[in-house]
Parts: C-alpha cells; structure tokens; sequence
C-alpha cells in the first residue's frame, strides 16, 4: 500500500460522530442562530465590488484625496472597504519608494507589559512568532508596534479615525481566517495621519509587502520579508 | 422535515437559509458534520472537537451573507472549523510544545473506534508510526497532507481551507510527502 493510501487510512480511522451526537450539534446549533438575523446575501454590494474592485481603486486616488477634506465621508469611505483606520490611495505602477522601514512618530522603545497598559485595545502576538525582539508604542498611543527581525506587526484601534494612508500600484483583496484582508505585494508608500484626518508628510516611509486585516475594531498590518502564504499563516496564528 | 430537502444542493440550501429558512440550515450541518468533526480532530482540537465544530456553525451561520454563492460550500465551512481547531488547539496549549499535542492528538481514543474497514488494512502500530512521524514535521507539511489525504480534500479544496495560493499547496504537498518518508524510513 502507498503511503498516500495510508494516510487516508489514517484519516478514517477517526471516529465518526455517532448520530445521536449530530442530532445535539444540529439542535444547539440552531438554538444558537434563532435569534441571530437572517445572513442575506450580501451579493448586490460584495459581488459588484469583487468585479470592480480593480476599476474602482484605479480611480480612488482622486476620490479619497477630495474626500478626505470631508471626515464623516471619508470616514464612510474606510469603512466601506472594510479597514477601519486605513484609507488606500492607489497610484499606476512605476518603482516604488525605496529605504528602511521607519518607526511610527514619537514612538518610543517599551514592552509588551507596559504597552498592553497604556492602550486601550487588546494587544496580540501571533501564535506562529515569538516573543517580538522589540515593541513600541505611538507617542498619541494609537499604535503598537512589534518587531520580530525583518518581520513588523502594527496594532492600532482603526474605530478612532484614519490613521493610515497608503499609496500602492497594487492591492489584492485575500481571505484573513472568515473576513477580509488587502495584500500589497509591493513597495508601498505609508503615511500616518494626524488626528484631524490630515496628513503628516513628513512621516512618509516605504513599506514592503504588507497584509492588513481587522479583528474586531482593531486593525493590524503585517509587513516584512514574507510571502502572501507566510503572512497569512502568521494573520491565522492572531489571537482572535 | 420534508424528505425532498434532502435532495437539495449545497447550494440550493444556502440560498434557503439566506431567504430565512433556518431547518435548511440545519440540513447544512447534519450533512457537513462528519468531515467537520474529522476536521476539528486532526487538526488538533482533540477533546475539544465538538465546541469546536459548534462554533465553527455558528460562525458561518454569522458569515454566510458574504459567503460566494457560486463557490463550494464544504472547503469554506472547513476553513472556519479550521481556523476554530488551531485557535483552541493555541489557546490550550500555546508554546508547551509537539508533546502536548502528541497527548491530545496521539493518544486520541477517537482514532481507535474505527468505523471504515480501510482502516484495518494498515496495523495499529504502522498508524501510530505515520501518526508520530507527521507530528515530526512542521505546522505546514502536518497541516497540507492532513488536508490532502488524511481529510481527502482535492487540491483546490485544500488551498481554500488553508488559505493559501494553488501552487504553494502543490509544491508543499510534494516537499511535505518527501519529508515523511524520510520520518518513516520508507526512502531507506
């Protein structure tokens, strides 16, 4: 026998649930969705976004930057795409920015004892890494950063305001475990905003390979030497 | 219920239940519970497999308004159980190492009530041999021929569970099979 044919072997000789088992499951699971609303398709927004999504974020940037004069629409805007706190200015490909992944502004070296403290949303560390060799927290408080080697994770309460802008030639909309992430495959350009919403220019730092992804109102980004696999695994290994 | 819907397709069912019929949901999970069980089981949830699965429902219950109508429905309900398996599998268990898991998992009175008659082709000793040597390898060679073959999910199945690009699954699963061989001693 191959080993292949083996190992699916392996697999049947996990026992099977005796039916009076699923008869439970389905019963409590059903008691668990009675009150939940009913999950209408959300065809008519998410399938008409999917086909567009490439057309639309083509002509974002103009959009986003004249409704960024506006903050309720702007507002409106992030989460429309799902990433509150993030809002994604598109630009045609050419090379991007190039230089050292910088620190977010008046960030300042602590631990993960101390930044848990001083912000007011649960701080993660993902399963599949461990403990970060550095963390830092945002001189507002809005952000906390680790850093594990070439590999960065930023955490930051996206319900407060926009607190990133990106400029990309390149977005990909991917799975992060049951919801929505943005894949930059490529450098990118990241600005931090200012609490009104305006731009701080002088924080522009390059970016590489980024995933973003939300758990509750709390939104993460990725970054580093990983490929959309690798981030992933790591995404999954969040805490939730 | 009415026997008729028991013909329906996966697909047919999740429209009913996005029209309100909640008793096609139910149809949904008696149907998927074995492999969502199985599922739950080796991928590490062990004695937790049935919460797990149950949250796993309630979540795709929760989730399945944004939910493709024209994809499958077993891989992403999979990919949920999945997702629910190493989050418990973490929570229980994080950082204490293969040992904990070779407990929970290898020692799983659950393998050892077989039900399928292909399982008596290969000897109890020649599982627990395959068994520790797939808790040799790394988290992702385990989790890609665990979906492949122990779960017997085809190669598109397994890149949705898993989350991830069509090619990496192929050129994991072959990486991942030669690594066991060499576990097992049948390159020898």
């Amino acid at each position: 026998m191959t080993l292949d044919h083996e190992l699916r072997a392996l697999g049947r000789a996990v026992a099977e649930p005796a039916d009076s088992q699923v008869d439970d499951l389905v019963g409590a699971v059903l008691a668990r969705v009675a009150d939940e609303p009913v999950p209408v398709a959300r065809r008519g927004v998410s399938g008409w976004l999917r086909e567009r999504w490439r057309a639309l974020t083509a002509g974002l940037a103009g959009v986003v930057v004249v409704l960024a004069l506006t903050p309720p629409v702007r507002a409106a805007v992030a989460d429309f795409f799902g990433f509150a706190g993030v809002v994604v200015h598109t630009t045609p490909a050419g090379p991007g920015p190039t230089g050292p992944v910088g620190a977010a502004p008046g960030a300042t070296g602590t631990d993960l004892a101390s930044a848990r403290a001083a912000v007011g949303f649960p701080v993660r560390v993902p399963g599949e890494l461990d403990e970060p060799d550095g963390v830092e927290v945002s001189g507002d408080r809005r952000v906390v950063s680790m850093s594990w080697g070439g590999v960065r994770l930023d955490q930051f309460d996206g319900a407060l305001s926009p607190a990133f802008a990106k400029r990309a030639g390149d977005v990909d909309r991917v799975m992060v475990g049951d919801g929505q992430g943005l894949w930059f495959p490529g450098p990118h350009e990241v600005l931090v905003m200012n609490r009104d919403g305006s731009e701080r220019t002088e924080t522009a730092r390059a970016s590489g390979r980024t995933l973003i992804w939300q758990l509750g109102t709390v939104t993460l980004r990725l970054e580093g030497d990983l490929d959309l696999a690798r981030a992933l695994a790591i995404a999954d290994s969040v805490p939730s | 219920m009415p026997l008729i819907s028991e013909d329906l397709t996966d697909t047919e069912l999740v429209a009913r239940v996005r029209a309100g019929d909640r008793d096609a949901y139910g149809l949904l999970v008696r149907r998927h519970a074995p492999v969502a069980h199985r599922t739950a089981v080796l991928l590490g949830a062990g004695a937790d497999a049935e919460d797990v699965v149950q949250e796993a429902l309630v979540k795709a219950y929760r989730s399945l308004g944004g939910f493709r109508a024209d994809a499958p429905f077993r891989p992403w309900l999979l990919r949920i159980v999945a997702n629910e398996a190493r989050n418990a599998h973490r929570t229980a268990s994080r950082r204490v190492g293969r040992e904990v898991l070779a407990a929970r998992t290898g020692g799983d009175p659950e393998i050892d009530r077989a039900a399928d008659p292909a399982t008596h082709a290969v000897s109890s000793a020649r599982r627990d041999q395959l068994h520790a040597a797939l808790l040799r390898l790394s988290e992702p060679d385990r989790l890609v021929l665990t979906c492949r073959y122990l779960l017997e999910l085809d190669e598109g199945e397994t890149s949705t569970v898993l989350g991830w690009p069509r090619g990496t699954v192929k050129s994991r699963l072959s990486r991942a099979m030669r690594r066991l061989r060499t576990e097992v001693g049948d390159d020898a």
